[in-house]
């Protein structure tokens, strides 16, 4: 938990030190340049990149339709007969005769699909208790105080637990569907944007033009509203681009137990990946496949976010 | 550094030649160990019993325990489908068939110490007769109704008649069971492993027990959940069952009547993934697991391990609830699936070698099986075709499938759903999939006519055609939903019919009449295989799926 919470209060603070008026630079603009100059960063932009576009174009990518099974005759599971790849199929066949590659690519596209609903739907929820808890310790006094202890006492127990066991729990109470995954998914992101935001709200609080604002006369309502939030949300956008990669292992990890869309023939990462896990003696490729390229897409994502959380650092500027 | 360095390689040395040394010492010590009964057996099934009291439960992993502690009258042959003397040395049957008199073994001892006479016996056949309150519910005496009808008091209208009429003991080792009207259920039934003979310290306890309960889920009487109270005669009896280490352990009885066991403890554990339970044989855990994957067989074959096959007794079909969604009522639409399915596919691909193409709701092992009934082709025109004649080009079918299990009809049950859910849609049939846990969300929902077809599947109890068509078809049932009094009044026909080869023409009938109906789609017949190390002398395999741990030993 503490190495968890320090990197997300971490986060919040780095990103509250910037506006400095000395500074050439703006400290976004000055972090994009050492970013470009990163090479994990770049290689990890570039994955991201890829899966982005084969995700999104995967329709028309995917050679063959994902769920047809053309070539059912020639895949023999019961008796270990598969087929591998061929120049028609490039990566070979699934245990029913489907195109492997159009799976991993139309596969691409539906763990975008739940990172993106999932880690939006934390945000849209995180950010509110965040922001609710950050304007009521802003705007003070002893009920502020309290509204803030109560939603951020909330976040810290959701945050105490391991984030794969609450979305297990979740889609586990709400049944199998792809729904659920989103939900699941989206409430494991939910108490890392709602301290996030609160912390950036704190540390905003605390600024030069907070402070002369309020010397000025301006309302606390105000200067929360019309100050505070906007400048607190860019770490918060940052954390999104974090949470996607987070997002994407976990929505496989859910299917992958059986939680995700019940229309098992859908291609998706997780669950192909435990249904290969079936045949590891007779089609050990049919696991690899999907390993990979969960491996690589989390990896690209992790890549970035790490490099951009250092960037933004400014204890680690060379 | 240098005499360091030396030193560390003396030492790796010296560690290597110990490592070596011990091995040898190891191996052979297992050599020398080899045909130690002491070394317990352990074998995995796919499922944890339900209860020690198999006149409880209707569920194959729950007989495989207890089969190897509570004897029945009658038995099978080893290894076959021949009805056999099991605690009954000899057995008459009367003239009309309503007269049943068995000759009991001398000499036979209950776990606990009690002698089996005819007055035991008797006492076990009253018991069920006269069970009361929940003991009456389809959930717990679910062979005993199918088998004798209902009880002395019935407590519920859906409980059919009793067709027991009583047991008599005649003399010390005689007793005599009547019943009200011939059945061919009769003999088979006294072969069920839910009419194990129990010692009658043990039905005293029973009959103080408090009752199971049903509720959200079914609660089993104290006494079935542990061990200590239920002694049958069998060569094994209860040692512990360690329900969080999902493990129940059987010892042998030294005192048995029959042949003694070839090893001192048996151990069968639950492990429910059959990744796991492969894994688990390899690694050495285990000795022995059921239900193997077809894919399996061949890499443990050539690892060096035993796979016995069993004979084929079973079929899996896809079952049809014509009240959950009135297009399924029309006999075209029904038709239509039957020829929709390519069956054969299914067959070569994913079914163990071995299996074929069911045409009947029987399998071909058993007399009364039919060379000709209606059969329906594998033709996606002729399916549209009879769609367009019924008029439901539109039909959404809602499909049942469940998830991690496997049976020994259906091994991967969700790679067949798939298949056949692609056949459906390659005819213009939308598919609404509904993948549920199998007990109990998935039994209950089918038995509750919550899913429009569904994959099921039936090992037979005994050689007697009755005992699959008689199943399904005997009278109205939620997992069909239709009535339909010419197959109910021929089925009962059948089953009161005394002589044997008029009985086999009749079922060939009935075949003939229930395929021109189609209820369900018969799928297929595969044999399932059992898997064991190589230092195991296997039991002879049953197509019952009946083994006898008795009959294992040590290498």
């Amino acid at each position: 938990m503490t190495t968890k919470t320090d990197k997300i209060d971490r986060l919040a603070e780095l990103t509250a030190a910037r506006a400095e008026p000395e500074h050439g630079l703006g400290l976004w603009r000055e972090a994009f340049r050492r970013l470009k100059r990163n090479p994990m960063a770049v290689s990890g932009a570039v994955i991201v990149l890829l899966f982005l576009v084969i995700a999104i174009l995967a329709p028309w990518l995917a050679p063959y339709d994902p769920e047809a099974r053309t070539w059912d005759h020639e895949v023999f599971q019961n008796q270990n007969i598969f087929v591998g790849p061929r120049a028609e199929n490039w990566l070979g066949l699934d245990n029913a005769g489907r195109d492997e590659l159009s799976r991993i690519i139309v596969g691409a596209r539906q763990s975008l699909l739940v990172g993106v609903v999932a880690t939006g739907l934390g945000f849209a929820v995180g950010a509110l208790l965040g922001g609710l808890a950050g304007a009521a310790v802003g705007l003070g006094g002893r009920v502020g105080q309290r509204v803030d202890a109560v939603i951020m006492r909330v976040v810290d127990m959701l945050l105490a637990m391991p984030s794969l066991l609450l979305a297990v729990s979740v889609a586990a109470i709400l049944g199998p569907s792809l729904l659920t995954v989103m939900v699941a998914v989206g409430v494991t992101q939910v108490p890392i944007f709602a301290r996030l935001l609160r912390g950036s709200m704190l540390a905003q609080s605390h600024s030069d033009y907070v402070l002369a604002a309020n010397a000025l006369g301006v309302k606390r309502r105000r200067i929360v509203l019309g100050h505070i939030v906007p400048n607190s949300l860019g770490p918060v956008l940052v954390q999104g681009t974090l949470s996607l990669a987070t997002a994407i292992i976990e929505a496989a990890a859910l299917s992958y137990l059986g939680l995700g869309n019940p229309d098992t023939s859908y291609p998706e990462w997780g669950s192909m990946l435990a249904d290969a896990q079936r045949f590891l003696s007779g089609a050990p490729q049919l696991a690899i496949y999907p390993a990979i390229v969960i491996i690589i897409t989390a990896l690209g994502f992790t890549l970035l976010g790490e490099a951009m959380r250092e960037s933004l650092d400014p204890k680690l500027r060379k | 550094m240098r005499t360091k360095r030396i030193r560390g390689a003396v030492a790796l040395t010296a560690a290597a030649v110990v490592a070596v040394a011990t091995a040898g010492c190891a191996s052979e010590r297992g050599e020398d160990g080899g045909g130690d009964e002491n070394k317990p057996f352990i074998f995995a099934g796919a499922g944890d019993p339900e209860s020690l009291d198999p006149s409880l439960s209707t569920d194959g992993e729950t007989f495989r325990v207890t089969r190897q502690v509570l004897e029945t009258l009658l038995t099978h042959e080893v290894g076959g489908t021949e009805i056999v003397g099991g605690l009954a040395e000899t057995w008459e049957q009367s003239e009309d068939g309503t007269v049943w008199t068995f000759h009991l073994r001398e000499g036979v001892k209950f776990h606990d110490g009690e002698a089996l006479t005819a007055e035991v016996v008797c006492a076990n056949f009253d018991r069920w007769f006269n069970w009361e309150g929940t003991y009456q519910s389809s959930n717990f005496s679910a062979y005993w109704q199918d088998t004798f009808g209902g009880f002395a008091a019935n407590e519920n209208e859906q409980t059919p008649a009793p067709n027991y009429k009583s047991c008599t003991a005649q003399d010390e080792l005689t007793p005599v069971i009547e019943v009200n009207e011939y059945s061919a259920k009769l003999p088979g039934g006294f072969t069920l492993a839910s009419m194990g003979i129990h010692s009658p310290k043990s039905l005293e306890a029973y009959a103080a027990a408090e009752p199971p309960a049903e509720g959200d889920s079914l609660t089993y009487p104290t006494y079935s959940q542990e061990v200590g109270t239920v002694a049958g005669t069998g060569p094994f009896k209860y040692a512990e069952w360690n329900k969080g280490n999902r493990e129940v352990t059987l010892e042998r009885n030294d005192e048995y009547w029959g042949e003694k066991a070839g090893v001192k403890t048996v151990i069968v554990r639950t492990i429910s993934d059959e990744n796991a339970r492969k894994q688990a044989l390899e690694a050495g855990d285990i000795h022995g697991y059921d239900l193997v994957a077809p894919q399996d067989v061949q890499p443990l074959l050539d690892a060096g391990f035993q796979v016995p096959t069993r004979g084929v007794f079973n079929l899996m079909y896809l079952g049809i609830t014509q009240e959950q969604n009135p297009a399924l009522e029309k006999l075209e639409v029904r038709q239509a699936l039957a020829h929709a399915l390519d069956r054969q596919k299914i067959v070569d691909t994913i079914l163990p070698e071995g299996g074929t193409v069911a045409t009947q709701f029987l399998a071909p092992t058993l007399d009364g099986w039919a060379e000709d009934v209606p059969t329906y082709d594998y033709n996606a025109d002729t399916a549209k075709g009879l769609l367009a004649d019924a008029g439901e080009e539109d039909l959404t079918i809602d499909f049942c499938y469940p998830t991690e299990v496997t049976r020994p009809y259906m091994p991967a049950p969700k790679d067949i759903f798939e298949s056949l859910k692609a056949d459906l849609e390659a005819v213009g049939i939308t598919v609404n999939a509904k993948a549920m846990k199998w007990s109990p969300d998935y039994l209950t929902a089918v038995d509750a006519s919550e899913c429009g077809i569904y994959l099921l599947g039936w090992t037979g109890d005994y050689n007697e055609a009755y005992n699959f068509m008689g199943t399904w078809f005997a009278n109205y049932q939620g997992a069909w939903g239709f009535e339909n009094e010419e197959i109910f009044d021929a089925l009962a026909e059948v089953n009161t019919e005394p002589d044997p080869a008029t009985r086999v023409e009749m079922y060939k009938e009935i075949n003939a009449l229930i395929m021109e109906y189609v209820p369900g789609v018969p799928i297929s017949h595969s044999p399932p295989s059992i898997a064991f190390s190589p230092d195991v002398n296997p039991p002879t395999t049953s197509a019952l799926t009946q083994e006898q741990f008795a009959e294992i030993s040590w290498k």
